[in-house]
């Protein structure tokens, strides 16, 4: 692909919380709201709590940002719905870009894994 | 592209989105807290403990609005910067647009300088809009250009409730001898001080006159206008107080004005005229109009109200001075009516063609960026099948037609201003006054904008194109191809251009044959090889010093080698010069206060008409002896023959004038530009001999030589300070270059429209050209096919041939009904044509015929060359 790689899939720097990997919230909200359906910003933050066994203790406001983001790439939607207990909440679904992106991404990130699993047996003993 | 207006919208609509984060985080919260209060914390606590797992609100808050505009420009940047890389890589394209771009671009933006400069800028005075020229004019009948007689500017000056001052000026031709120079023919006007006021300029260095001036017997005083002080003193501040000698009465110089007071326009000093209100009162009469009014309105008196003002104070001189002022009245315009009106129909229909021109290189634009698209359309499906929205590419080729419509502005603006600063002194009449067409910010912003507009116009198409792409399809090579909706774009687009392109050449048409008319109709005079000049006595000039003086100077002239034949004349044609009489005449009844006829008056003397060449009709020429004659008898035109004695012999009948008969001793041809413009119509005329009734004292010289009529100038000159050496000639020209001004407004709207049309017919050429070469590209399989299956190489050229000559038709068609309206803008402009004349049309489709042949033939007969059988092994 070289030059014609497009722009959109070129990951801009400095836009998460600095000790998590770039892409790494992002994937998880998306993986979320795949296994999930349509979910509320709190929702998506307590499962994401919840998976990771609390060892990932995340502020939850720092979903937000990551939300804002996928929504302007165009990888999820938002509509104003109404939470279990009749509350007005904002909703967010996944979009078609949205699942496509989860399989690049995916991929993406069990090469990484794998690689830093390789490098980790091989250079640190 | 909703989303990319929602985006836009959401850098205007923060406040709306702000309430909608705000909202959404507090339902957040109000989560966490029942959540904790349902694990058995008590309210307060609950609700610190769902604060503390949250981090930060405000920051949250901010980062995310900071965001939601960031994000625009993010994504505008790289686009921008994507769209560079894409013009690097197609030099060619990107040449070939950008450049089609900076020519319509650039022409509209030249054009729009001009009608900026002149129907949109603030004229260079305070509160210029409440300066008004008033203009006497006859209730019916020919006027004399607005000019109005001294009484009567008195009696508005006393009557009127609507102008806080009132100014005046008249041209004043004048020999200026400052310090021990050699006397100098200079530009001057008469004016009372009251016209500083009006105009509300302050001096730039002195004094202006004032009321005290303005007193019949205070010293003489006058003003330098900026460019005479320049061009005669050298910029000199030494020159306040000076005394100098004007028609050979003493003045002092008592100030130098800036150079934005141009009123009127182009001479060199102003002096008071020093003119009372008594003494003026014989003056009422016919002929004694010369001079031009301007008043500056109270605060708060609208136009309108000044109108009724002076329509009721000239009808109470309708009724006072029946005799004299029965036939007049006044009228008034804005100070920037009276000086660019004129010209609005012609920068209208500049206007007009510089914007068929753009939206005839945006087609071309477009078509390009069309056959562009869908060269990309595997790039397109690539971005899309790794998840790149519609919207995003939407946006990419927005962005791209827009930096290419950036560019192509910036060229063009760049080019439009080189050309504006190039010619902006060369251009006609007051348009070249320096100063008057400048190109500015407010021009460029607008040009700009317009680029902008034009680049996302036509990114539309290829927009439209792009969204049809199917992922599937288009990912397969060779399957990437346009559906008929194409074609039809395409096919529309051939048609608009070619529509537009024949309403251009049918405005070009019309103009050009109105200039060839306006040259070529017979003149009534030959302009050839003929020397013009001007000697302006002083007023007081006792009348035979002023007989001897020119005839002296008259027979110098005609002594000189090369000289063929020389005369005298008041005002040269193309001159905007009146001088108009009452008569009335032995062969028509004569009724009290209403005189038969109403016609311009000239001065000639010496050989006029052998140096004009003008045409005897019947009769003879005047002679010295004429001018000594006690009944001085004249010379008519033709036109006066024609309207009032149509058929009948006016050679020893006379006219009168006071009761005192003139003879009429012979018919001359009608001299047009008599009375200004030469479109004007000759209208009825009377000579006079200029030594006659006390002798004129300003006079033209015509002087027809065998050779290059500029190589006599010195020896003029030498003669005439041979003469007397206190006097000095002017306004040397000769007569060809007198004619070329006044068709120089003409000559410039014609070459305008004309380049404009040359450009259209080329850019035309061009895309019609490319369209067909695209069908046929698009289609060689195809043809292989037809041609195997038995279809002859005339059937397939044909084909093509029928892809642009139809839509090309429709266009002409739709071209030919736009020009019968759009050309009624040219009426005005127009001499001796008729808008819709129908052999301009039809040469003008002629033409728009032969360009789509020749834009068409070429790819046909490449299809029709094609090789079969490698068409179908492609």
């Amino acid at each position: 692909m070289g030059d014609d790689r497009p722009d959109i899939l070129r990951p801009s720097a400095g836009e998460a919380g600095g000790q998590m990997l770039q892409g790494t919230l992002d994937l998880m909200v998306l993986k979320t709201l795949e296994a999930m359906g349509p979910q509320h910003g709190y929702g998506i933050a307590r499962r994401i709590e919840q998976i990771s066994e609390q060892a990932l203790r995340l502020n939850q406001g720092t979903i937000y940002p990551a939300l804002q983001r996928l929504r302007q790439r165009g990888w999820i939607r938002a509509e104003w719905g109404a939470s279990e207990n009749g509350r007005k909440a904002r909703y967010y679904s996944l979009t078609k870009a949205g699942k496509a992106q989860i399989e690049t991404e995916t991929e993406s990130w069990e090469r990484v894994a794998a690689t830093m699993a390789r490098f980790l047996k091989t250079a640190g003993s | 592209m909703r989303t990319v207006i929602s985006r836009i919208g959401a850098m205007f609509r923060r406040r709306r989105l702000d309430a909608e984060l705000d909202e959404e985080l507090r339902a957040h919260l109000e989560m966490a807290a029942e959540e904790n209060q349902r694990r058995g914390m008590p309210a307060d606590e609950a609700w610190k403990a769902a604060l503390r797992d949250f981090g930060g609100v405000t920051q949250v808050r901010e980062s995310m609005r900071e965001r939601e505009g960031l994000l625009w420009f993010e994504n505008l940047r790289r686009d921008a910067g994507y769209a560079l890389r894409q013009m690097r890589k197609s030099p060619g394209f990107a040449l070939v647009v950008v450049l089609t771009l900076a020519l319509g671009i650039g022409a509209t933006t030249a054009v729009f300088t001009l009608v900026y400069s002149t129907l949109v800028r603030a004229l260079p005075y305070p509160e210029a809009e409440r300066i008004v020229a008033l203009h006497d004019v006859r209730t019916q009948g020919q006027s004399t250009g607005g000019l109005m007689s001294v009484p009567r500017f008195f009696d508005v000056q006393a009557r009127n409730r609507s102008f806080e001052s009132l100014g005046f000026f008249f041209f004043d031709q004048s020999t200026m001898i400052a310090g021990n120079r050699l006397p100098m023919s200079v530009q001057a006007a008469g004016t009372n001080a009251d016209l500083w006021d009006v105009l509300g300029v302050k001096p730039l260095l002195g004094r202006g006159y004032d009321a005290r001036d303005d007193e019949p017997k205070a010293p003489e005083t006058a003003v330098l206008s900026y460019s005479g002080w320049q061009k005669i003193f050298g910029g000199d501040p030494g020159v306040i107080e000076r005394p100098i000698r004007l028609d050979g009465r003493p003045v002092t110089i008592v100030g130098v004005m800036p150079a934005d007071a141009d009123m009127p326009t182009g001479i060199d000093l102003w002096h008071d005229a020093q003119f009372a209100a008594q003494g003026w009162n014989s003056y009422r009469g016919e002929g004694t109009r010369f001079i031009n009014v301007f008043g500056r309105l109270r605060a708060g008196v609208t136009g309108e109200t000044a109108q009724a003002d002076l329509d009721r104070i000239g009808e109470q001189l309708r009724r006072e001075h029946r005799q004299s002022d029965g036939m007049w009245g006044f009228t008034s315009q804005t100070l920037r009516e009276d000086r660019y009106g004129a010209m609005r129909p012609a920068l209208l229909a500049l206007m007009v063609a510089s914007a068929l021109l753009l939206l005839i290189a945006c087609i071309n634009v477009a078509n390009l960026m069309l056959s562009r698209a869908s060269a990309r359309q595997r790039e397109v499906a690539l971005r899309r099948a790794l998840g790149a929205s519609g919207q995003r590419i939407t946006m990419q080729f927005l962005t791209e037609s827009a930096v290419l419509g950036l560019v192509g502005g910036g060229i063009g603006v760049a080019a439009a201003f080189a050309l504006v600063r190039g010619v902006a002194a060369k251009l006609p009449g007051r348009l070249g006054v320096p100063g008057t067409v400048e190109m500015n910010w407010p021009v460029v912003l607008v040009a700009l904008l317009i680029a902008l507009a034009t680049g996302i116009a036509f990114g539309i198409a290829p927009v439209l194109e792009s969204r049809r792409v199917e992922l599937n399809t288009a990912m397969k090579q060779g399957e990437a191809r346009l559906g008929g909706a194409g074609h039809t774009v395409r096919g529309a687009l051939v048609s608009v251009q070619v529509g537009l392109s024949l309403i251009l050449v049918i405005g070009a048409s019309l103009l050009a044959e109105s200039l060839w008319h306006l040259v070529k109709n017979p003149l009534g005079f030959a302009p050839e090889h003929v020397l013009t000049f001007s000697l302006r006595l002083p007023w007081d000039t006792k009348d035979p010093a002023i007989r001897s003086f020119f005839s002296d100077v008259q027979q110098r002239i005609e002594a000189l080698p090369g000289v063929q034949a020389a005369g005298q004349m008041d005002a040269l044609p193309t001159v905007d010069w009146h001088l108009r009489s009452n008569f009335d005449a032995d062969w028509l009844p004569r009724i009290a206060n209403k005189p038969a006829i109403n016609a311009e008056d000239r001065n000639i003397g010496g050989n006029l008409l052998g140096a004009m060449e003008t045409p005897l009709l019947a009769g003879r020429a005047l002679t010295v002896q004429d001018s000594l004659e006690k009944n001085i008898p004249v010379l008519v035109n033709q036109e006066l023959v024609r309207e009032y004695l149509a058929g009948g012999n006016p050679l020893g009948r006379h006219l009168l004038v006071g009761g005192k008969p003139h003879e009429i001793v012979g018919v001359i041809a009608n001299l047009r530009g008599t009375a200004g413009a030469i479109a004007n119509p000759p209208g009825p005329e009377v000579y006079w001999p200029a030594d006659g009734n006390g002798g004129v004292v300003g006079r033209y010289f015509v002087v027809r030589s065998h050779g290059d009529p500029a190589q006599l100038v010195r020896a003029i000159r030498e003669q005439v300070h041979a003469v007397d050496p206190q006097q000095a000639i002017g306004n040397v020209a000769t007569m060809d270059e007198l004619l070329n001004k006044a068709v120089a407004q003409p000559r410039l709207n014609m070459a305008v429209v004309a380049s404009f049309a040359g450009i259209a017919l080329l850019l035309a050429c061009v895309g019609i050209y490319g369209v067909v070469a695209f069908f046929v590209a698009q289609r060689t399989q195809e043809i292989g096919v037809r041609m195997a299956l038995g279809a002859t190489r005339r059937e397939i050229a044909l084909l093509f041939v029928r892809r642009a000559v139809i839509p090309a038709a429709v266009g002409l068609a739709a071209g030919v009904v736009a020009s019968l309206g759009l050309t009624q803008l040219l009426r005005s402009q127009l001499y001796g044509v008729r808008p819709n004349d129908p052999a301009v049309f039809a040469l003008s489709v002629a033409a728009l015929l032969v360009t789509v042949a020749i834009a068409t033939l070429r790819p046909a007969l490449a299809a029709a060359s094609v090789n079969p059988v490698e068409a179908l092994r492609e």
